[in-house]
């Protein structure tokens, strides 16, 4: 009997957990180490921000899930990793750390023959001065929707500021990025949309600025670098797309901003230009930069290997190539494609624990050298086939042996569709509805854009919006292992 | 090399905001056909979109001093100003369009390198139309909704007639000719839905059931009829996107759906 353990129980890791748990029988042993008592479907985490649905309805209890799928479930974070194991033992082994109640802070050693890393991201606050507490959590001045929990502390605090409008006293709106190098674009964008949605069904909508600061270098870009929309039959950009939007919505944008500062009531930026400026604000919702979970590494011998085994920024190194290269030399290839782990070939990363080997959009910079360019966005549906095409791999492995025939899922090679929604009345709601083919564009197969045009496409309606309601449904149905689980999609 | 601006009705291509990567000979001779073909046609401003090229360059005059902006990024913005445009892609056309009154972008130049550029009123404005060309617009996509509807107007009158035969511009019509065929299946269903609720009120309701049926059969058939056709007729235009084939199934199911439910009310009342 082998042991695979999953480390994180996000969209990837519970995916990966699950689906090995149903393939592997009771042959094998699946176990989950996430520090998460309940389940988040964190899409739906902005209507939870705006006030429009509630932590229960976004989330569900783990334990009796994993009880159901026989799945050893430890709510505990993972501390480190010995892939060689110790001096005692030639097993390799996981250091665990519980955060469950009665149990919080003692450290378990938990053995594995496979170990797939699916830790998702550290919400990284502190990478701006302000944004962060300085303990690694969200600071004082800000709101965020990155977790249930900050969406219903966001949603009291736009309660509040809607209060305060009624009374009179005008209210300016900030939401976007907090950092230069940040992700997840989508899920802002379709925050500020749900508030300014919110704040016109109050009547408040004319006491309120609204304004946007992204690090993307066009609105629209999405981490991506921008899509073709086919918005009532014109294929558009998904910038003038955006832009018509915005405008319609009378929403002001900076973009190209590097959030440098955040104090009560106030960011610092630089802009692509070069320039400096500040922007007040009462409501603030800025997204933090993402690193990895910060997971150590140790060799037989104890000594650090963390290096070897994860890039800089904190992410699992995978099966991508990681030399450094101009923008003009990136490749579709450079991608991963099984998501092993080139040292240890018994470990792998899914979701967004693997570290990606460039970015995305068109790397930039200010003349002052800062960076300001979105990092590459990793939403749900990859994760999910990242995570079942791991779990695939894994079990093979497991049940055919060493030399079995590793699945893949490139990036490279893997459409994605993004729903974002402004609103949720079901007949008043409207959402864009996107597809990009393929995420990671192919500058070799599709010369230009590197994307196939036939495959990326947008529309903007209440079927988007009906969609997005579907989803939501949908995929806690899925992960909540509910009869026919397997046949929904990732 | 001169080359030729692509004009109305010829459509833009769907290929574009493609970033320049590899700064070579392929891009230094793109960035001499914009300036050639600029001279040649008296423009202070040309996208490589407007000669068939989908990648994000763009060359102005500004003060007869040529600038060659590769990958440009509107960043800062400031103030708004409304004016009359002209643009080569609609010759002898002109439109109010609202703008920003002054911007700042960033840009690479030939060698690759990061330049900066402010700007205001009509280096401004230039910037505005030829940055939206790289991403694929044209100025009709900043147009105010009344300003569109004048300016298509326009068009359409002179151009009705090769429309018809030819494929179209950038446009994809909000009316097709299907829509009648589907405006006929509508009302014979609404006559329909009206013989049932009459029956209920008309004692020989028999001879209303045969003439149900056949409406029934009538609706099925333009049902059929329209699917087919509205297929044929998108295809006439290469705007139109792909999603066509689904509303046009979806229209037809809905319409044979309608149907269905008043036959079967029907069958079980009076049939």
């Amino acid at each position: 009997m082998a042991r695979l353990v999953v480390l994180g129980g996000g969209v990837a890791g519970h995916t990966t957990a699950t689906f090995a748990a149903k393939w592997l029988g009771s042959q094998h042993e699946v176990v989950v180490v996430t520090p998460n008592a309940k389940w988040n479907w964190i899409p739906s985490n902005i209507w939870v921000g705006v006030g429009q649905m509630t932590k229960e309805e976004v989330t569900f209890d783990l334990a009796p899930v994993y009880a159901k799928a026989g799945i050893t479930y430890h709510q505990a974070k993972a501390v480190s990793i010995n892939p060689e194991g110790s001096d005692s033992s030639e097993k390799p082994f996981v250091t665990i750390e519980y955060t469950q109640e009665g149990k919080a802070g003692e450290t378990e050693v938990v053995e594995y023959d496979y170990l797939v890393n699916a830790t998702g991201p550290k919400l990284n606050f502190d990478a701006t001065p302000g944004l962060g507490d300085g303990n690694g959590q969200l600071g004082e001045n800000t709101v965020s929707v990155c977790t249930a929990d900050h969406a219903v502390h966001a949603s009291h605090k736009l309660a509040e500021a809607v209060e305060k409008m009624k009374g009179g006293t005008r209210q300016k709106f900030l939401v976007g990025t907090g950092h230069g190098m940040c992700t997840c674009q989508g899920a802002a964008f379709e925050y500020i949309f749900n508030i300014e949605n919110e704040l016109r069904k109050a009547g408040v909508r004319d006491m309120a600025d609204v304004k946007w600061i992204s690090n993307e270098s066009f609105l629209g870009d999405f981490g991506m670098g921008g899509l073709h929309m086919k918005v009532g039959g014109y294929v558009v950009s998904s910038k003038l797309f955006a832009e018509s939007l915005y405008a319609e919505r009378s929403i002001d944008w900076l973009i190209g901003a590097h959030t440098s500062k955040v104090e009560n009531g106030k960011v610092e930026y630089e802009l692509l230009d070069g320039s400096k400026g500040e922007e007040e604000f009462d409501f603030a919702m800025l997204i933090p930069p993402f690193a990895g979970v910060g997971l150590k590494a140790y060799d037989k011998a104890g000594e650090d290997i963390t290096g070897t085994v994860f890039a800089p920024n904190g992410f699992m190194k995978v099966d991508a190539d990681y030399t450094a290269k101009p923008y003009a030399e990136w490749k579709a290839s450079d991608w991963p494609r099984t998501y092993q782990n080139p040292t240890y070939s018994n470990m792998f990363a899914a979701g967004i624990a693997f570290a990606p080997p460039h970015l995305i959009s068109k790397p930039m910079k200010s003349p002052n050298g800062t960076p300001i360019n979105p990092t590459p966005p990793r939403t749900g549906m990859p994760s999910g086939i990242i995570g079942k095409a791991v779990a695939h791999s894994v079990c093979d492995l497991m049940t055919k042996g060493e030399n079995a025939h590793l699945h893949e899922a490139s990036m490279a090679e893997m459409g994605a569709a993004c729903v974002a929604s402004a609103g949720k009345g079901v007949f008043t709601g409207t959402a864009a509805a996107m597809t990009v083919y393929p995420v990671v564009p192919d500058f070799e197969k599709y010369p230009g854009t590197g994307r196939d045009t036939d495959y990326t496409f947008g529309e903007i309606g209440l079927a988007g919006h009906w969609i997005k309601h579907i989803l939501h449904f949908l995929f806690i149905y899925k992960a909540k292992l509910n009869p026919g689980w397997t046949l929904i999609p990732e | 090399m001169v080359r030729t601006i692509i004009q109305y009705p010829t459509p833009l291509s769907v290929e574009y905001a493609t970033d320049v990567r590899v700064f070579d000979t392929e891009l230094f001779s793109l960035i001499e056909d914009l300036k050639d073909t600029m001279n040649e046609n008296h423009l202070d401003g040309l996208a490589a979109y407007q000669i068939g090229s989908y990648f994000n360059v763009v060359v102005i005059k500004d003060n007869d001093a040529f600038i060659e902006i590769i990958n440009p990024r509107l960043i800062g913005h400031s103030g708004s100003v409304e004016g009359e445009e002209t643009t080569a892609y609609y010759p002898n056309k002109s439109a109010n369009i609202k703008r920003f009154e002054s911007v700042s972008i960033v840009y690479q130049d030939r060698n690759g390198e990061d330049q900066t550029l402010k700007a205001s009123d009509d280096l401004a404005i230039l910037l505005q139309r030829k940055i939206d060309y790289t991403f694929g617009a044209t100025f009709v996509h900043k147009m105010s909704k009344v300003e569109k509807e004048r300016f298509e107007k326009g068009i359409a009158q002179k151009s009705s007639a090769t429309l018809e035969t030819q494929t179209q511009g950038d446009y994809c019509p909000r009316t097709f000719k299907r829509d009648k065929i589907l405006l006929v299946s509508n009302l014979l269903t609404v006559l329909i839905a009206l013989l049932f609720v009459s029956s209920f009120f008309i004692q020989n309701s028999a001879s209303l059931w045969n003439f149900q049926v056949y409406s029934a059969l009538a609706v099925v058939g333009l049902d059929i009829f329209y699917f087919f056709y509205a297929q044929y007729e998108g295809k006439k235009y290469v705007s139109c996107d792909s999603c066509q084939l689904g509303n046009i199934i979806g229209t037809v199911t809905v319409s044979l759906f309608r149907l269905c439910v008043i036959m079967l009310l029907s069958y079980y009342f009076i049939g």
